[in-house]
This record gives C-alpha cells, structure tokens and sequence, in this order.
C-alpha cells in the first residue's frame, strides 16, 4: 500500500527501539508528594480551590477553569494539601503550584469502578459538558482545551475526524504504547467523538514505523461500528503536525492562517480519545498520563502511568543511564521540546516525554554564516523561506517578516535541523513572532 | 545512579541537528576535485602544484587578515570556504601563469569578491571567478597562453596544437576529438581539461545532495539544445554538441562553479532559471561573441541576477 505523507519535512534519527518495547506501567513506588502547577493547558490558569491543610481525595476538582479557555484541574491522590506557592513552569513562566502529600497507601488501594454509561443517549451538550468537567486538553503536546476544540462555531462542519497516532517525534513512544495496549478503549472513546459531528470519514493515522500499531488498529476497527479507515503514513517529521497530517491523509489543505475546523476537520491524539474513554467509562477526570523516559543516555527508555504532579525525579530515577553527565534534558520531543536547566519540575498533562541527552547528541551549536544552501527551503513543510525570515529578523525589518508569512510557520524546527551552519532558524522566527505580538499588543493597548 | 541534577543546558529547539556542519560540506568538496586536481598535475607537470600552493596561502592569510581586521573570529578559516575558491581558481588559469599572478588573483578573490561583501555566504559574485575575470584583465597575455598537455594517455590522438579547442574549432574550424576532451589531454586551463575527472566528482556532490541537479542539467541541457540545432544546420561551421560539452570550462563551471552555494538561487526553480540563463549566455558568447569561451561570463552574469532570481522564486507558502 502506498504511504501518505505531505511535501518536504526531514528524517531524524529516531531512536524509539529505545522505549518502544516497554510497556505502558504505573509507577512505582509511588510518589509521596505531587506538585501541580494550576497552568497546564494553552489558556488561562486555573483557580486553586484548596489551601494548605484541606485534605484531597483522588479525582476532587482543586483548580478551577476560569476565563473562556479555562480547564479544570482534578487530584490525582488521597492527600493533603501541604502548600499552595507559586514556581516556575516548564519554559520559565510562573504559575500557582498545588502540592499535595500524598496517602500514597490509600490512593494505591483506589479502583476506579466501570460505570453503566449508555454512550447512545448521551447528547451533544453532555459530552462537550464532561469532556470539560474531566478537564481534557490536548494530550499531543499543545493542550488545547479540547471541550472548546469539539465546540465548533455555527455554520463550520466537521465531517472528517482524524485521530492522530503518528508520533513523528523521536524517542516517544507513549502514543505508540498507548496504541497496542488499549486499541479497543481508543475506539470506544472515539465513538463517543463521533456522536458530536456528522462525520462521513474518521481516520487513524500511524507512521509505518509502528507497523505493530497499525496491525493492531486494522484489527480492533472491525469491531466498531463506525466506518474507522486506518492511514499508514510515511515516517517522516513533522508527520503528526496537524496541518501535515491532514494533508497527508485527507489531500485537504488548511488555509494560511486558518483552523482544521474551516476545511471542516477535528484532530485529535489518540490521548487525549484516551482519556475521554476514561472520562466516560469510569467517570475519571484527566489526573495522569503516560510520560515516555528516554534519551540516548538511558539504557533502556520507560512508558510510565503518572500521576499529573510526579516530580520528574521520581521518574528519571526509574531508568539506568549510561552515563550521569546529563548534558540536556528535555520536556517533550528532541525537535519541539523544551530543555530544562533543573529536575525540579513536575508532570503535567502536556508532559509527553522526559529526554536525558548527551553532549554529542544535543550540542547547542555556535552560529556560523549561513551559505545560502537552501537546505531550510527544502526541509520546511510550510514551504516558507526560513533563512530569509531569519536574516531579517537578525537585522530588525520586522515587517518584511511578517510579509513573508512568518506567522504560518509551525516551529516544527525542520529549518533549525538541517541547517549546516548551525543557525537556530526556527529560534529566529519565534524570537520575530513573540516581538510583532508584543508590539502589537502594545499599540492595541494605548 | 547518582545523576547531574541540575545545571543542564538550556537551548531552544530544535535539540538535534543533522550531523552537517559548512566545514563538511567544504571538505566534501575539496575531495571531490582530487581526482581532477591530480589530472592536472599529470597534464601539466608539477609546477602546477607550486600555483595551488600559492593560491591556498593567499586566500587563507587575506581572509585570515581580513578577518581580524574586522575583529572576527579567524578560527572561521577553518570552514574551508578559502580553500574551495583557491583551488578552483587555479583550475581555471592556464598552465603557462606564474605563482605572482595567481596569488594576486586570490588576493582579489578573497579581499574584493567575498571579504569586501561580508565574508562567507554575503558575496555576490563566485570569488574564484571574480580573481579569474581580474587577471584576465590584468594580465591578457598570459592568460590567454596555452600549452600543450603531456602524453598521459597513449591510445589518445596527439593533441592537434597548443591552443585551446574551443578556440581551434572557432578561428581555424579544427575540431579536437571528443575522446582527448573527455579524458583532459588538450590545451586549456589547468583543472578545466578533464571531463571525466570533474564530472566523477562532480556527480559524487550531486548525489550527496550538495549541488543541485536541476542546475547543472538545465545548463549543460542548455548548452547542448542551441549546440545540436546549429551543428545540424551546419555541421562544417560548428563544433558537435559533445564538443561543446566537454571542451573548455563548461563541465567545471556546470558542476563546481554556477552550483556555489552562496551564489546560486536557493529554490529549485531558480536554480533551473539560473541554469538556462547560464546556458544561453555560454551558447551567445561560444557562437556569436568575441572569445573563444564565455563560461565565466555567464555564470558571472548569472550571479548578479541571483538575487532577483531568488525574490521571484520563493516556494509557494502552504495554504496560501
């Protein structure tokens, strides 16, 4: 069968052997402390609705959405609150932090029961309703509120709906466990999606390096009711960014500067359609997620069940390195992650994967003349001229990259990748689109 | 195990790069000419090594004096950039040129063609070119002064006269055999000669992905479209298309030259604009124009429309 894919992108060295063979596992031992920071989602933070000293019980809402883009925040233990104080997130913002004793004995023995849940009665405002109570958002990385992703303004119909099982990043492989552990779950949770469009496709699309994965949804989707295609895409990065994706498998192109939902698509990872299964099935709110540890420092990489709050230390201690000189570590993949100068942060729903990375693997580069190779042309899949936008912005003409449609760059990093004179291309462009925001949110202000 | 715990290196993604580095793609280069440069030194004997050595000291100490006068860090010589540009410059002077010239041809290449835009990847116009069109002025004798190549290969046909067969097939109507181009036994500049030399390596870098294809076809294909409509035209006045491939400078220019990364347009179809347009000027110089040869100029030429070229061809921004 032919692979879909889309135009340009780059093929990194994946490495995901590393954990792809490590079944998803809760972690254990179990924390003792969890600190949750009330900002975990693209959107305003939540409101903390504990103080120190309240006891919390597993699923308790403690963060309260507010403002249009709000999400909720559950417990995800027995505890007790031991400081409500605000910290640093991952990437430097500052944000409220929960942090919780946990009865770690209490919360071990907690089953969450099956619920006698009738998906065919439910309506369309009491799946958007619970989707929001559970506090789902994105689980692929960008968290975005997925209560008001499915909330598709008037006039705009979905009638593709695209489960996102790609994985391009290299090392994760929490989607990929995910996929072969709880296919049937992931087809539950995507009929109870489908009861909100009037869909006529649904695809899964999975990179053939999953092939395992592929085979195992081929399977499950016969099961279902529901017409489900699955979409073996070529691996290649960026191969899951949303726009790739749905050109990729649907040939359907999302206009510049425009949303999936205005060519009338609704993506969504196969985590998040996870935790919306549980939401539904066991009435459990979003309170962990799997978090792939990995990295060319560890010697066998993990997929582990944690508690939205697990310190990354407890979770790195989990894994053998092969050296304990971490030069980089990683929130997330190695093409769009975050590095991190300290272990001191915590899990939260977007933590798709811890990376400990070598010096050889992730040196940060000094910048030398770019020789105009076109090298970041060809790799960008937005098919923009990234050497020119960053010439640009090194030399201030802000407004000429902003003529030169820096705002439909993705930070895919692809540009940043090849480059051989080691330019951080894509640092660049995000450095130009966070200056014109910043102005114009300053001229709009006077 | 005990593990570093904080002090971790704080960068911006991408956290991985491709294991390419300019001084790769330099080096990549420079090997792919060694082929051709030991063909040079069998034609033409060892004293062209003495011109290599003279053109890489130069280019080196002008950029590396250049360099520190605009308080840059030298360490960048070792990008191998002025390297690249001495050795093709040798390649393209004749034989007959004296150290002097060629060390005063680097000096221009590296302080006027690139040093004086900017330094690496902000010039203009191919630097080696640029020393090249420099001595030709300065110096139009010597440069202009060939000599016959020595027997290297046996089975090869005597090498009619000294002169260049470009020039032989435009002013006495002689034309060379294409077996003495394709392998370099004629007259002409040092490293030009040798077809089979440049096109080996020049086909390494094509397939590595440091050149572009589109380019040196659309050029050569160029070249050889006007040159087989006049050849059957008039087969006694003008030179087959293989003789206008091989001979002279149009290999070396076609897959070293025009294909300069910093000088070359960046998107595909602007390398094929690039190329064509080369390919005409070549054909007009070759044919109708006052010198024998007119790959220098054209791609010369070429590099000045590169940024126009470049501003009329950007990729097609997706979803736009």
């Amino acid at each position: 069968m032919k692979l879909k894919t889309f135009k340009a992108g780059v093929h990194p060295q994946y490495n995901k052997e590393l954990a792809s063979s490590s079944s998803i596992s809760p972690i254990k031992p179990f924390p003792s402390k969890l600190s949750i920071p009330m900002s975990q989602h693209l959107g305003g933070p939540s409101e903390p609705l504990v103080k120190r000293g309240d006891e919390v019980a597993i699923g308790q809402l403690i963060g309260k959405a507010t403002g249009s883009m709000g999400v909720n925040i559950h417990s995800p233990v027995f505890g007790k609150v031991s400081k409500v104080l605000p910290k640093p997130l991952v990437g430097g913002k500052m944000a409220n932090y929960i942090e919780i004793d946990v009865d770690v004995e209490k919360t071990s023995n907690f089953v969450w029961q099956k619920t006698n849940v009738n998906i065919s009665s439910l309506s369309k405002p009491e799946i958007i309703n619970r989707i929001k109570e559970a506090g789902i958002v994105g689980l692929g990385g960008a968290t975005f509120p997925t209560h008001i992703k499915y909330s598709v303004p008037e006039g705009k119909v979905i009638d593709t709906l695209i489960i996102n099982g790609a994985e391009c990043e290299p090392y994760l492989t929490c989607d990929h466990r995910l996929m072969l552990e709880k296919a049937e779950e992931i087809i539950k949770g995507i009929e109870i999606v489908a009861k909100l469009f009037p869909l006529k496709n649904i695809y899964i699309g999975i990179e053939n390096n999953k092939s395992d994965a592929i085979a195992v949804f081929n399977e499950a989707i016969k099961s279902s009711k529901l017409n489900i295609t699955v979409s073996a895409l070529k691996t290649k990065y960026p191969e899951g960014a949303e726009k790739m994706l749905i050109k990729a498998i649907t040939k359907r192109v999302v206009p510049s500067l425009k949303l999936p939902l205005d060519i009338g698509v609704v993506v969504s990872n196969v985590g998040t359609i996870y935790s919306i299964y549980e939401a539904f099935y066991f009435n459990k709110p979003l309170i962990d997620r799997v978090v792939t540890i990995s990295g060319d420092l560890v010697k066998k990489g993990l997929n582990i069940l944690a508690p939205i709050g697990t310190p990354f230390e407890n979770l790195v201690s989990l894994v053998e390195l092969t050296s304990p000189e971490i030069y980089k570590v990683v929130v997330g993949g190695p093409m769009m992650g975050v590095a991190v100068p300290t272990i001191d942060y915590t899990v939260t729903k977007g933590t798709c994967g811890i990376l400990l990375l070598s010096e050889k693997i992730s040196k940060a580069f000094d910048e030398t003349p770019c020789i105009k190779c076109g090298s970041c042309a060809k790799s960008c899949p937005m098919g923009l001229m990234p050497f020119n936008l960053a010439a640009y912005t090194k030399a201030k003409k802000f407004d000429i990259v902003k003529n030169y449609n820096a705002f439909d760059c993705i930070e895919c990093g692809c540009c940043s990748y090849v480059c051989p004179a080691k330019i951080d291309i894509v640092g660049w462009i995000r450095y130009a689109k966070n200056y014109i925001k910043a102005t114009q949110n300053k001229n709009n202000g006077k | 195990m005990e593990f570093k715990k904080e002090g971790y290196i704080l960068a911006s993604s991408p956290h991985i790069r491709r294991p390419v580095s300019t001084q790769k793609v330099m080096l990549l280069v420079t090997a792919t000419l060694v082929p051709a440069i030991i063909f040079s030194i069998l034609f033409f004997g060892t004293k062209v090594i003495a011109l290599y050595a003279s053109a890489i000291i130069t280019c080196l100490v002008t950029e590396g004096v250049i360099e520190y006068i605009r308080k840059k860090n030298i360490k960048s010589l070792a990008d191998g950039s002025a390297i690249v540009t001495a050795i093709l410059l040798v390649m393209t002077l004749p034989p007959s040129v004296g150290w002097q010239q060629t060390a005063v041809g680097s000096f221009i290449a590296i302080a006027v063609a690139k040093e004086l835009f900017g330094g690496l990847g902000q010039n203009i116009f191919n630097p080696a070119l640029v020393g090249r069109a420099f001595l030709s002025a300065a110096y139009p004798v010597s440069i202009t002064t060939f000599e016959a190549p020595a027997k290297v290969f046996k089975f090869l046909p005597d090498a009619v006269s000294s002169a260049t067969p470009l020039a032989a097939a435009k002013f006495d109507k002689v034309f060379t055999p294409i077996s003495n181009l394709f392998f370099g036994q004629v007259g002409g500049c040092i490293g030009e000669t040798s077809s089979l030399a440049l096109i080996f390596g020049g086909i390494i870098l094509l397939l590595i992905g440091v050149t572009n294809y589109r380019l040196v076809i659309s050029y050569l294909g160029t070249v050889i479209l006007f040159a087989t409509i006049f050849w059957i035209k008039d087969p006694q006045t003008y030179a087959n298309p293989l003789f206008h491939l091989f001979s002279g400078g149009l290999i070396l220019g076609a897959f070293y030259m025009a294909t300069d990364l910093v000088t070359s347009p960046t998107t595909n179809l602007g390398n094929v604009i690039f190329g064509v347009g080369a390919g005409v000027l070549v054909f007009l110089i070759r044919f109708f124009g006052g010198y024998p040869e007119g790959v220098m100029y054209s791609i010369l030429f070429m590099n000045a429309c590169t940024p126009l070229i470049n501003r009329f061809t950007k990729n097609k921004v997706f979803g736009t």
